[in-house]
Parts: C-alpha cells; sequence; structure tokens
C-alpha cells in the first residue's frame, strides 16, 4: 500500500539516532500501520451498519497514537457526532476534515486529555498526523462506496413482506440525498435529461421542459452556435423526477442508471486527471491509486467510459500511436495499470512515456494473458518482473547536471560526433541523479532484489520506428551482486550509459539518414530481471534467442515466408539478437520443424553455437565463454541440458543416453534436440507468433528466454523489414525491350533503385573454364571489381551456388568479403539435363548476405515465363580490360557492363515482390525511386524509416550547375573547365545534399581570390533557394574544388573523377550564357 | 577425381581410362566389354509421403559394377545433382578399389537425387526405407553391401538395416557397413585409413631399404586420417616436421612446423574437431606458421597429402625437394596426370591412393566379416588383421611394379582390374 511507502522514507530519512531510538520509531511505526490496517477492515465490513462502522473507528484508533492510554477520539458526520467515553475538549488535539468528493462532510479529532513533551505537531509526531488524514481519508473514500454498498442491503430490505413494490429507488434516493446532497443534484439532472430524451409526455409543461423543442430547432442549424442553456438550479425538484421516472420506467432501470450515474460521477476525477493535458505521471498514479482505493472495478463502469479510461491511459502511459492505442485499449484493464505504477520511476512532474521497447512488451504480454485463458500451450509463458523509468527521466538528469550542451550534438558532423562520445559517456557516468530518480531507482532495486539485470533502452524512437531502431542504443546487463551501495551504484552507471547512447554516433547517423534528427528523443528505461539460473559460478538462461513472424533467411524452398523462424543460443540470447559472424545460433522454422538447416553431422557440428554469453557472478561482469569449456566446468547443473545438447559418438549425433553426461569424456553439441523433440517449445513458439501476428495485425519479431521452469517473453515489436525491403510493386506494361531479366521463385521483397553496373559471368563460358586455378581466379576478380565498383550500386549475377564450399564448379568461388559491397547477388539457375543445379539455399553464406542487407534472388531461366537477356550482358561493352588489365583475359567470362554507358543514361533497377513471387530487373530513368506511386508506408500506416526519396533534387541541382557554369567568364576567372560529378550527377541528390564542382584553374592569384568569392555568392544564393524548396538550412551549397593544371595531368587527387571510368564527373560548358564580346 | 559433379561425365572418364589400362595390359575384347560396362543397374521411384501431407517421388539408384570376386560393396550417395552416370562411375572405381587389397568383393555404388536440407529426418527415414523396399531382394549380405557416402550417415544405415530385417523376417547386421559400435559397428574404424597409409609407408621404406627412424615427413591436412598416420608413424620412430591446416576464419591454409619433430597430442590440444589448428597457440607453442603451400616445400622423406584433391599439380610440383623420396596418398586424387608425370620421370615412389587409403574399405570389409559370424573383434585384432591386409595388398603391387617395371600407380591399377578379370574368366564369364 502507498502508506507503507511512507513510513519506509521516514526510516530511511533519519540515519543518525540511537538504537533505542530507531527501535522505539519501528515500533511506533508499526503500530499505526496497524492501526491503519484495522481502519480499513473496518470500512470494508460488508455486513456492518454505518453507525457501528464509525462507533468502531473510535475504538481502533487509540492504539495507532504514541501514547494510546491518554488518547481520546470523537468523529463527526452527517450531523452526528460519535465519540470515545473519556472525551473531553483540550489544548493538545489534532483535527483531520473528512471529504466525500472534494466537499467536507465530517471531521475526525484526536486529543491527548493530558500534557506530553512536545514532538513534531504540539506531543503529536509527524507521522502521527499523516496517520490521522489517511484515516480521515479512507472514511471519506469507503463511504461513497457504502453508497453503492447499500444498494445489496436495501436489495435485502425490499424483500421484507408487506413493502410495495416500486419504491426502492426512494431508498436510494433518500440515501443519496442524505449523504451526498449535490450528487442527488446531478442524477436528478441526469435523470431528466434521460427522460427528455426519452420524450415523455408528462414532462411538458412543466418548468423548463419546453427546452427540448428548443433543443431541436437549435441543432437543426448547424452553422449557429447553440444557445446556452442554463443548468444551475433544477427546474422540478428530485422527487417529481424520480415519480415521473417511476411511471415510464422499469424499477430496474432506474436503479441501474443511478448507479451507473454514481459510478462516473466518481470517476470524473480519473477522467479530468487523464485527459487534462497538464497532469504529471505522478498525477496520473495518484489518480489512479485513488481509484484502486475506491473498490471499482472496471466491469461495473459503463462501457464508453471504460473505453475512454483505457485509451486515455494507454495514451498517456505508453503512445500516442493511434493503432497502437486502439490495439491496447481492448486488451488491457484499469488495473493493469495499477501494477504498472507500481513499478514506475519518474520525477514528479513527469510527462515521459515508457517508451518503444516498454509498449511492445506491455501489448504482447496482454495477448498472450488474455489468450492464455483457452490456449493450453500459452499457459507457461511468464513475464520477467520489470521496472521503468519515464522516457523524461533523461531530460531531467541532463539538467540535474547541467549537461545542455549535448543537445546540440547531433547536428555536428558525425566525426566529431564519433570523436566525441568517449567523453560524454564519462560525463554522464561521474553525473548524479535527480532525489527523485535516485529514490525510485532504489526502490526498484530493493524490490528485484539482488537478481541479475538488465538494463534496456527504451526510447520515444524505438516507438516510432520498430525495430529499424534496435541494437542502436546500449542494453546493459548487471550481475547486482553485493551491498546494496555497490548495487545502485551499478544500476546508476548503467542507466548513465544508456542515457549517453542517446548521443552516440551509429543512432544520430542512421537518424540523420532518415530526417529523424529533429525529432525530440527521450529515452525511457526498462529494468528487467535477467530469466535465469545460477549455474556454478555463472547466471544465465537455460536458453534463449529470438523469433520472427517472417522467415526471411529460408534455407529450403518448402519453407514458406510464414513459417517463421526462431534463432537461439544456450545462455544469454545477446548472441542470437546480435549478428556474432563467427558464431551460428540454431535455426529453426517453427512452420516446418522437420527441416533444419543443417542436415549432415558435419553442418551440425560445423554450424552449431560454439560460444556463449553469461554473466560471471565472481567477476560481477557479463562474459563471452567457449561452450565446451562452459559444459565441462559445471555443464551437468544447467537446466534442462539433455534436452538441450547432443552427444557426438563416432559420425553420428544422438540425444543424450539415461546414464550420466561426462562432459569431460563426451563431445557434446548444442542442438536443443531434446527440447524439439520432448517439449511444447515449437508449438509455444509458433502459436506467440500467430498470437501476436493476428492480435497486432503486423508481423513481430519477439526475444524469449528459459530459466528451466518456464518460457519468459523478454520483447516484441513488429518485424521490420529490412531497410529497403517493403514489398516493391511491379509494373504490369514494361515494355519488353526494358526487360533485362525476370523471376518467378523464392522472390524476397525489396527493391535495388539506381544500379549503374552490372558484374556478369557467364554460366556458358565458366563451365568451359578448364582449370581449378581458372575457376579461382574468376573468384579474384569478383573480389577485385567489388573494391572498385560503386558501392551497393552493382550487382553481382553468375551462375549456381556462389561461396559455395563443395565443388567449385558449382558456383563462383568468393567469401562474403569478397562480394560485401555488392547490393544484389542474382544465381543463375540453368539447367543440365533434367536437373536444376541447387542454390545458396542453407550455405551459411547465404545467412551472410541476409544479415549485412544485401539482396538475393535466384533466376531459373529455363521456366516459363521466365527472361533473361542474356545478349545485353554478354554483346555489351565489357570493362574488365579497361578496369582489371591483369584479368583482361577473363574478359570472356567475366562481363562489367556500364549500364548508363550502353542503355543511354538508363539504370538498371530491380524490383522484388515476395507476395506475388515475382520480381523483374528493368531498364529506367535514374531518380525518382518508385515506379508505381505509393509511399513506403507500411500497413495501419506507422511510418517506416524508408530511404528519402530523392525526388527532383538532383535535377534541379544538376540544372543550377549548368547555370552557373553558363555564367562562368573563363578568361575573367581563369578558368579552362569545369566538371559536375558526385549524387548531383548521378541522380542520388538529396535535399541536403550539396553541388559538387571540379573546377581546371590556371589563372593567377588575383583571378583565384574572384573565383573563389563569386563561386561564394553563387553558393549562398543558391543555399537560400535551396532552403526555400527543402526547409535545409546550409551555408552554402556549391562545394567546388580547383584543380591546377599539374593535377590534371598528373591525375591527381580529384582529377582521377574526370575520366573515372566507373563514376566520371560530366563536363559544364562555360560562359554560354555571357553576352557575346 | 571421379566424384566432380560439374559439366564433365564422370563415367566416360573412368571408361577412358579403363579403356587405356586394358589396351595397356591387352585385355581380350570379352573382359573389356564386360567391364567397361556395369553388371546391373537398377533405377526406381521411391514414393513418399511428406510432412505435410502430399507425396514426393524420388528417384533411386543402385550399379553392380562386377561382383565376379565377392558381393558388391559401396556406398549410397544422396545428392540432389546426382545421376546414374556419377553412380556407374564410383562403382567401377569400388571394383578396383576392392580388388586391390584383395578383398573377396565386388563394386557397387548406389544413391538417391535428394538434397537433404530440405528434408526433415522423418522424410529421409522414409527414402531410406523406401530405397531398400525397392531393392530388397537383389541386395543383402551375400549380393550386395551398402554403406554410408555422401550425406548419409550411421543413422541412415540403421533404419536401412530395420527395413531390410523387416521385409526378410530375420537379423541379417552384414547387410550394411558403417554401423555405429554396438550396433554391429566394428571397433578400428576410426584408425583404419590414416593407419592404413602408414602401414603402406613402412613397407615402402623396407623397400628402398631406408630406417623408418631416419626418416622426416611432412602432411597436408590434419583431420581423421592425417592424425592416426602421424600417430602410427611416429611409433615407428619417423619424424613429422611439418603440418597444413585449414584455418577456417582466415579462409585459408597454414603450415606448422617444428624442425625437430611435432608434437602430436600439444596439437591435438590447440585443433577443434575439424582439424583447424588454432594459429595462435601454435605460434605460442614455437611453431613457425607458414603459407598453407609450404608442407610441399620442406627437405623430409616423405610427403603425405591426407586432404584436397589436386594439391600436387604442374604448378606446385617444381617446388617439391629433391630428399623427397615417398609420397603416400592418403587423400583422393591429390596428384594431377601432369604432376604425376613429373614424379614419375623424378623417380619419387608414389604409394597412389587406390592402394594407400583402402584401410576403409578394407575395415568395412572386417564388420561385415564379424557380422556374418555375429563375433566381434577387440580393436587391436582388428588393427592386426588390417595391417596384414595392407601390407599383403603392398607387396603385391609393389611386386607386380618391379616385376613389369611398372609405375606404383599403373602397377596398382593393372593389379585390380587383372585380378577382377581373372575372377570373370574363372567363372567362364568370358
Amino acid at each position: 500500500m502507498g502508506e507503507a511507502k511512507l513510513n519506509r522514507d521516514d526510516l530511511t530519512a533519519e540515519p543518525s539516532q540511537s538504537l533505542d531510538e530507531v527501535l522505539k520509531g519501528l515500533q511506533d511505526r508499526a503500530k499505526e500501520l496497524f492501526c491503519l490496517y484495522q481502519v480499513g477492515e473496518v470500512l470494508r465490513a460488508r455486513d456492518m451498519a454505518l453507525d457501528a462502522k464509525l462507533q468502531r473507528i473510535l475504538e481502533v484508533l487509540p492504539p495507532g497514537f504514541r501514547h494510546t492510554e491518554i488518547c481520546e477520539v470523537r468523529l463527526g458526520f452527517g450531523g452526528h457526532t460519535f465519540e470515545t467515553p473519556g472525551f473531553v475538549d483540550t489544548p493538545w488535539a489534532l483535527n483531520e476534515p473528512i471529504q466525500l468528493q472534494g466537499e467536507e462532510v465530517g471531521f475526525l479529532q484526536v486529543v491527548y486529555v493530558e500534557e506530553r513533551p512536545p514532538e513534531d505537531e504540539g506531543p503529536f509526531l509527524r507521522q502521527e498526523r499523516k496517520l490521522l488524514s489517511a484515516v480521515a481519508e479512507q472514511i471519506g473514500l469507503r463511504l461513497s462506496s457504502d453508497i453503492e454498498g447499500s444498494w445489496e442491503v436495501m436489495d435485502k430490505d425490499l424483500q421484507l413482506p408487506g413493502r410495495r413494490r416500486g419504491r426502492k429507488w426512494k431508498v436510494i434516493l433518500d440515501f443519496l440525498q442524505r449523504a451526498d446532497a449535490q450528487l442527488a443534484q446531478r442524477i436528478s439532472r441526469r435523470m431528466l435529461n434521460h427522460l427528455r430524451w426519452k420524450g415523455v409526455a408528462e414532462l411538458e409543461g412543466l418548468p423548463g421542459c419546453q427546452r427540448s423543442m428548443v433543443l431541436e430547432t437549435a441543432f437543426g442549424d448547424e452553422n449557429q452556435p447553440l444557445t446556452l442553456q442554463e443548468e444551475d438550479e433544477l427546474p422540478i425538484p428530485t422527487e417529481t423526477i424520480f415519480r415521473i421516472a417511476a411511471n415510464h420506467c422499469e424499477e430496474e432501470e432506474i436503479i441501474g442508471l443511478i448507479q451507473a450515474w454514481t459510478n462516473r460521477d466518481r470517476l470524473s476525477f480519473l477522467i479530468n486527471t487523464l485527459e487534462w493535458g497538464d497532469s504529471s505521471l505522478g498525477d496520473i498514479t495518484e489518480a489512479l491509486r485513488r481509484f484502486q482505493v475506491l473498490g471499482m472495478r472496471e466491469d461495473e463502469l459503463p462501457f464508453s467510459v471504460v473505453k475512454v479510461l483505457r485509451a486515455a491511459l494507454v495514451r498517456r502511459f505508453f503512445s500516442e500511436e493511434i493503432d497502437y492505442i486502439n490495439i491496447t485499449k481492448e486488451l488491457v484493464t484499469l488495473e493493469d495499470f495499477y501494477d504498472l505504477s507500481r513499478h514506475l520511476v519518474h520525477t514528479p512532474n513527469s510527462h515521459g512515456k515508457l517508451g518503444g521497447k516498454s509498449a511492445g512488451v506491455f501489448l504482447a504480454r496482454k495477448i498472450v494473458e488474455r489468450m492464455q485463458r483457452d490456449n493450453e500451450v500459452l499457459e507457461g509463458i511468464r513475464f520477467p518482473r520489470t521496472w521503468y523509468v519515464a522516457s523524461d527521466g533523461v531530460i531531467s538528469f541532463i539538467r540535474h547536471n547541467n549537461l545542455e550542451d549535448v543537445y546540440d550534438r547531433k547536428y555536428m558532423e558525425i566525426d566529431q560526433v564519433r570523436q566525441q562520445y568517449p567523453y560524454v559517456v564519462q560525463v554522464f557516468k561521474s553525473a548524479t541523479f535527480p532525489p527523485e530518480l535516485l529514490n525510485g531507482l532504489t526502490r526498484a532495486l530493493e524490490d528485484l532484489g539482488d537478481r541479475p539485470l538488465i538494463v534496456r533502452s527504451s526510447s520515444l524512437l524505438e516507438d516510432r520506428t520498430g525495430a529499424a531502431f534496435s541494437g542502436k542504443y546500449k542494453s546493459l546487463f548487471l550481475a547486482n551482486l553485493g551491498t546494496k551501495t555497490e548495487r545502485l551504484s551499478a544500476l546508476l552507471d548503467a542507466v548513465a550509459e544508456v542515457y549517453a547512447s542517446i548521443f552516440s554516433p551509429d543512432p544520430i547517423e542512421y537518424r540523420k539518414e532518415r530526417n529523424l534528427l529533429d525529432f525530440h528523443e527521450e529515452m525511457g528505461i526498462m529494468i528487467q530481471e535477467v530469466v535465469g539460473t545460477r549455474v556454478g559460478k555463472y547466471f544465465l538462461p537455460a536458453f534463449s534467442g529470438v523469433a520472427f513472424s517472417n522467415n526471411e533467411f529460408r534455407w529450403s524452398p518448402r519453407i514458406r515466408r510464414e513459417d517463421g523462424l526462431v534463432r537461439m543460443v544456450l545462455g544469454l540470447g545477446t548472441r542470437a539478437v546480435d549478428r556474432v559472424g563467427d558464431d551460428y545460433p540454431v535455426l529453426l522454422a517453427p512452420g516446418q520443424p522437420g527441416l533444419r538447416a543443417n542436415t549432415t553431422t558435419d553442418e551440425v557440428l560445423r554450424y552449431s553455437p560454439k560460444m556463449m554469453d553469461l554473466i560471471n557472478l565472481e567477476t560481477r561482469s557479463f562474459e563471452t565463454i567457449p561452450v565446451a569449456d562452459f559444459l565441462e566446468e559445471c555443464g551437468n547443473e544447467l537446466p534442462q541440458v539433455r534436452k538441450i545438447v547432443s552427444v557426438v559418438e563416432e559420425d553420428r549425433i544422438t540425444r543424450p543416453g539415461a546414464l550420466g553426461l561426462d562432459f569431460s569424456k563426451q563431445d557434446a553439441v548444442v542442438t536443443f534436440e531434446g527440447l524439439l523433440a520432448d517439449t511444447p517449445f515449437l508449438a509455444q513458439m509458433s502459436t506467440i507468433l500467430n498470437v501476436l501476428r493476428e492480435s497486432m495485425g503486423t508481423p513481430v519479431d519477439i526475444e524469449f528466454a528459459a530459466d528451466g521452469n518456464a518460457l519468459h517473453l523478454l520483447q516484441c515489436r513488429s518485424q521490420s523489414f529490412i531497410e529497403g525491403s517493403a514489398p516493391s510493386p511491379i509494373p504490369r506494361d514494361i515494355p519488353r525491350n526494358r526487360i533485362l531479366f525476370t523471376a518467378n521463385r523464392y522472390v524476397s521483397d525489396g527493391r535495388v533503385p539506381d544500379v549503374t553496373h552490372v558484374v556478369y559471368v557467364d554460366p556458358e563460358e565458366y563451365s568451359q573454364l578448364g582449370t581449378l586455378e581458372e575457376l579461382k581466379e574468376v573468384g579474384r576478380a569478383v573480389s577485385r571489381l567489388n573494391k572498385l565498383l560503386p558501392k551497393r550500386e552493382f550487382i553481382l549475377m553468375g551462375p549456381g551456388r556462389w561461396g559455395s564450399r563443395g565443388d567449385i564448379r558449382l558456383g563462383v568461388s568468393v567469401t562474403y568479403s569478397d562480394i560485401n559491397n555488392t547490393s544484389l547477388l542474382v544465381e543463375i539457375a540453368y539447367r543440365k539435363g533434367s536437373y536444376v543445379p541447387d542454390l545458396s539455399f542453407g550455405t551459411h553464406f547465404f545467412q551472410d548476405l541476409v544479415e549485412a542487407q544485401i539482396h538475393y534472388l535466384p533466376l531459373y531461366p529455363g521456366d516459363d515465363g521466365s527472361i533473361l537477356n542474356e545478349a545485353f550482358f554478354r554483346d555489351s561493352a565489357n570493362l574488365l580490360p579497361e578496369l582489371l588489365p591483369e584479368f583482361a583475359h577473363l574478359s570472356h567470362v567475366v562481363r562489367v557492363v556500364d549500364v548508363p554507358r550502353v542503355a543511354e543514361g538508363q539504370v538498371l533497377r530491380v524490383l522484388l515482390n515476395a507476395d506475388l513471387e515475382e520480381a523483374v530487373g528493368l531498364l529506367a530513368e535514374p531518380g525518382p525511386a518508385l515506379e508505381v506511386g505509393s509511399a513506403p508506408r507500411a500497413r495501419h500506416g506507422r511510418l517506416v524509416a524508408a530511404e528519402p526519396l530523392p525526388e527532383d533534387h538532383w535535377q534541379w541541382r544538376f540544372r543550377m550547375a549548368e547555370r552557373l557554369a553558363s555564367r562562368l567568364d573563363p578568361e575573367r576567372f581563369g578558368v579552362k573547365a569545369m566538371w559536375v560529378f558526385g549524387g548531383t550527377k548521378n541522380g542520388t541528390a538529396g535535399p541536403g545534399s550539396d553541388i559538387d564542382l571540379l573546377v581546371h584553374f590556371a589563372g593567377t592569384e588575383e583571378q583565384r581570390k574572384d573565383l573563389l568569392l563569386w563561386l561564394e555568392g553563387w553558393s549562398i544564393s543558391l543555399a537560400e533557394m535551396n532552403y526555400i524548396r527543402t526547409g535545409y538550412r546550409a551555408d552554402g551549397l556549391v562545394d567546388a574544388r580547383l584543380l591546377s593544371d599539374r593535377d590534371i595531368k598528373n591525375r591527381t587527387g580529384y582529377s582521377v573523377k574526370i575520366a573515372s571510368v566507373t563514376d566520371p564527373a560530366h563536363p559544364l560548358p562555360l560562359g554560354t550564357a555571357l553576352p557575346s564580346s | 577425381m571421379a566424384q566432380t559433379n560439374g559439366g564433365h561425365n564422370a563415367f566416360a572418364m573412368a571408361q577412358a581410362q579403363f579403356d587405356r589400362m586394358a589396351e595397356q595390359m591387352e585385355l581380350d575384347a570379352g573382359a573389356r566389354a564386360l567391364l567397361r560396362e556395369a553388371q546391373r543397374e537398377y533405377s526406381f521411384s521411391i514414393p513418399v509421403r511428406m510432412d505435410d501431407g502430399s507425396s514426393q517421388v524420388f528417384r533411386g539408384f543402385r550399379v553392380q559394377h562386377n561382383d565376379a570376386r565377392g558381393p558388391s560393396k559401396g556406398g549410397i550417395r544422396f545428392h540432389p545433382m546426382e545421376t546414374l552416370d556419377t553412380v556407374r562411375a564410383l562403382a567401377m572405381w569400388m571394383t578396383w578399389k576392392c580388388a586391390v587389397v584383395d578383398l573377396p568383393l565386388g563394386g557397387g555404388k548406389g544413391g538417391v537425387v535428394c538434397d537433404p536440407h530440405h528434408l526433415s529426418l522423418r522424410e529421409q527415414e522414409q527414402i531410406c526405407r523406401g530405397w531398400v523396399r525397392q531393392i530388397a531382394r537383389n541386395m543383402g549380405p551375400l549380393q550386395d553391401v551398402p554403406a554410408p557416402d555422401v550425406m548419409t550417415s550411421p543413422q541412415h544405415m540403421l533404419w536401412m538395416l530395420d527395413e531390410f530385417e523387416a521385409i526378410h523376417g530375420a537379423k541379417l547386421p552384414g547387410f550394411i557397413t558403417g554401423k555405429p559400435v554396438g550396433m554391429g559397428g566394428s571397433l578400428g574404424r576410426k584408425e583404419a585409413t590414416g593407419y592404413g597409409v602408414v602401414y603402406t609407408i613402412r613397407e615402402t621404406l623396407k623397400e628402398l631399404g631406408i630406417l623408418t627412424e631416419a626418416t622426416r615427413a611432412s602432411v597436408q591436412g590434419f583431420g581423421n586420417v592425417a592424425q592416426h598416420a602421424i600417430e602410427l608413424y611416429q611409433q615407428l620412430g619417423g619424424t613429422v616436421v611439418c603440418v597444413s591446416s585449414w584455418n577456417q576464419e582466415d579462409q585459408r591454409g597454414y603450415a606448422f612446423r617444428k624442425m625437430d619433430g611435432i608434437d602430436l597430442q600439444e596439437l591435438l590440444g590447440i585443433t577443434n574437431r575439424f582439424g583447424g589448428i588454432d594459429k595462435a597457440k601454435a605460434e605460442a607453442a614455437g611453431y613457425d606458421v607458414l603459407p598453407g603451400e609450404a608442407w610441399l616445400e620442406q627437405d623430409v622423406d616423405i610427403l603425405l597429402p591426407a586432404a584436397l584433391e589436386n594439391q600436387i599439380n604442374a604448378e606446385t610440383v617444381g617446388k617439391i625437394p629433391p630428399r623427397v623420396k615417398v609420397i603416400a596418398e592418403g587423400a583422393n586424387g591429390p596428384t594431377t596426370p601432369e604432376a604425376d608425370a613429373v614424379l614419375h620421370k623424378r623417380g619419387v615412389f608414389v604409394i597412389p591412393d587406390l592402394l594407400a587409403n583402402a584401410g576403409g574399405v578394407t575395415c568395412s570389409y572386417f564388420e561385415q566379416v564379424q557380422n556374418n559370424a555375429n563375433y566381434y573383434w577387440l580393436r587391436d585384432e582388428v588393427l592386426e588383421k588390417l595391417d596384414l591386409k595392407m601390407t599383403q595388398a603392398f607387396m603385391g603391387v609393389s611386386q607386380v611394379a618391379t616385376d613389369q617395371k611398372l609405375y606404383m600407380r599403373d602397377a596398382t591399377y593393372l593389379i585390380a582390374v587383372d585380378r577382377v578379370a581373372r575372377a570373370c574368366r574363372d567363372r567362364g564369364w568370358v
């Protein structure tokens, strides 16, 4: 209870007392608490008359005071006064009013009949004042609920023989009028309105009741403001209204209405608090607590009121996202928020929210809990204990420490941000916390005990953009061991570090790219207990991982996208969440449990988790250790270990037998085979994914962990599309001659907008290569091209399975780093006899592609209706000899096509759509990226951080560059030539891009100054024009680089751009607009 | 060698090789016609009910190339690009292999066109059982004995055995080899190939009049074969100065050298289960870490390629120092024909793969013998018999090579074909 909290605060606030004093104090607090509980009990008693209750309170109150023996009490209420037998008026008194709906309806008075030494308030303690006011408040609150309670009593009364049926409402009304006359008035008014609405004829002619007609005419003209209807005074006495009502309504209806109105009346404070924008989280929490103390239940409230309350609560605590509110308000109850508000840390005036992660997991929890009722499989699912810090905590933290100068950091150049970030972290970690946050975090720590914790970021942007932001902010593990002070300081350290991560370069760079820098970012914090158990000197979950509704890594064509994907590991889930590179989480498709990513013994051994993350309780740190070492050290203590590992016997992998597992002798490998065969784990996963997908209306991405007893859900968010990987609309009317290839099998979603270069390994020629050395050389050539061609603007096309570890003839021999700059890998599967070669499905090379966001597309040229324009790739000019003279002899096999050069300035655009199972590569004009006008918005209008639309920024810049050049007098400034390059030339310039110019300058120093001045004038003017066009501010827009004769001759500096093979600068004619002299 | 699945036809190549040999040994036309084709070929459909309820039909093969000397022996491959021609070529290869070691077995091979990556274990079990049902009458301990091969494991063998026994109503563990120990498998299988290589090296050195204790060796690869070969060679007193192994992270091989001899146990302690040696730890333990190719440039008497195909080729053969006297082919096809010609000319004694790595198939034969007798030998008994078998095989080949002044590779092939041809003749087939 909230009262208990007050006392604990007091205890901690007086540290320098003697032991006796402390003990005495403790006894007093216990007495007070006991007293308060007794009062509560009395008030809640169901079969006790009001008078008896009040009388009893007089008895239980004195023991709550220090000098019980001389304590007397008097209580006044509703015109009656009750007092203890020995009550006399003395100077040593405490008074407290009793309020009902904010109105004074009585008082409570405690006196000491003898003098005692002075304390905080006369002879009374500060705590005793608090006790008295708490009791008075309770009486006030309880009495209003007694009004409600009296229905039952009266029901009984009315069943007595001799009472006339149909007078029940009368009893209620009488009671109401006695207890709260104003409430009775408000209810009467509502009843009058109700009767008017029903069109009761009897009302006609009564004073004030003709208004119903006025009302109708007033509504007739919608542009006319309504006339004010004065309703201060009831036109008709309450009695009359209800008498009329009794004639027209059923008894039950009247009682039902009175009951509903009374409830709503009592709720007004809550609604007001929630809807009033100025009310802080503290106000809301307080209002919720009051609502709870009132003992009201949600199902007693009218439907509409419930909706209003829920929606408002969801909005204030979690998110303004309309979809989120829509879904969540159907699932939460007001009671859910009691619990939430008890685990919330915030500053008194906080207007923060809980942030994206918290919102996701809260909603998931509600969905799962609801489904648990009728879905056995979900029964075991749990959620870890969590505390929340409101998002504006970080703001008050910054203000408290005068760190305001961090705010402008996000607008700095990214290398500056990067340089200064370590400093920011240090400053944050050595800063102090505002007292309210400190208190809150202390409370959280007390509640969570000494279990290891994870401090997760839960920022507002994470909410806006979904998982796209995940992993960019910090999440930190804490062993949470040691003295209370040590634990608290570790927690504060972690929170500060998470706060600092707002200003770390990665998220800032990301926000810059997405135009999200101006978003007011705040950082909520989730403090979760780590799911797991102690094993040896470690703490870890038996297993954990992530699961996705949509499987974007299908290792077999038999797996459908909606079969889902689970990535799981032994120990903490960090290795499943992040891409670790040198290690492999176990992959499963819940919809196709039989199809494993690894099949042969060798594969299972090779691609199983080798390392694991855990918390070392001895060093109190997060550690990564080899799985084998862990198993040998304490594997047998790990819960469910027999379900997690398999043993390697000769060349076979089997479930451990009945005999003891000896990890020092037996070779074990993490497979989760037992878990999959003997437990409902996969069924749980697939049910959770389905239930969440259906309820949230979007594919989801969850994190889970199991401690050996139960499966816990840790996180849930909508599964974000890989950047640029929303399904792309496929236009139907593309002329055949613009299509370079099409595909209709195993297509994923995405779009590769502006491909300037294609590296095409001719399948026919490749298969004709004689020696292994030649085959390997092809791989080396590709690797070199990968570094040479414009990053992510070229694609690779070639036969069979690239990066295969097996037979090199199956596909080009490359590793991931040899192709990591491509934007798309196209594997061509030519039929050979009746066999179609196997493509990259299932290879871990493919996994690398997926995780690096490189698109993958298999082509089956033998299929009906599929197109591959081989002639285009084979017959177009081949840049290879020019680019890599040392590989010129491979020109017949490896072909590098400069698309704009051979296709009259057009680029290759690849559109992929998994829903249609269609993809097309077509020649298109560079620039506007979307073929069919559809903004990159996902379902439900949730903002997807999509790539900024180039629109026509580059065209305008190009035009301006031409204009500038045409106005430049070459004689006057000593300029020989001028070029434009970069985004302006390539059609990729954005609204904030510069215009990059190269100027061949061969004049005097004087001319140089003049030229720079002249260019600066243009630059500033263009920047102003650009600002007007786009809203992007810049000091200048022209970035001109002067090249000397020597530069040009030696091809040094930027002059390489002039005749560059891959991305040549475009020459601009000079002085054409000048008046000819 | 014959294992590639690219554009070239593996069977055509195997036939060409056979034709060359037949020409050289002046084999009669009847035997030539019989041996250049398989004796029996089965091709059949295996319908399988898939996990999702649908039906899928898989193509299965079994080729019995020749069983004049005894029941056919050869693995079962699961491969998506399996073709009858590949299976034919491999079956012929098995005939020669069994004949070289003088095992009373013929050659066979089988397969299913499927990719286990896209099949659940239950579906794979159904394929195994379906395969056996189609051909149960034409196989068995007395006719044709399969074994694990590409993408098939002891588990697959057990499913097949179970189905076979159900059909025949008897316990017949000799139907299939490669079973786990305790389920009819033989002890000593892990060591068999590596030890077998060293038995042939030992005999070679004897013949060349070199004391094993005085020899130094360099080994390519550090997998199962190499590890056991090094173990036995060191027991015999030889010194291994260099070993190369593949490094997964760096995507390249390294050679680890210690001039006074590598310590096998020490290296095993820093090696992962795929034979990858930890570079940093090896360096710390005092090994010179050299580029992977350096293994064949070492000043040693014996080279033991035990990893990949085509490692000794036209380009690398020149780097082999003059001291090298013996090359024992632990791997399949480590030497290209061009390099082979150079080695032949230089007078290097090459123990060809067909002979050097026949320890594996010999142990499979022992497994079957134990199954049929339903009596199981100790590990040492197995290895003792293996020694005997390999030594005899070596002496047989070496005798022919000396007598007919043949290169060892040719002698090996010749003796194999000759034994099979003679069996066919004796039976009155040709």
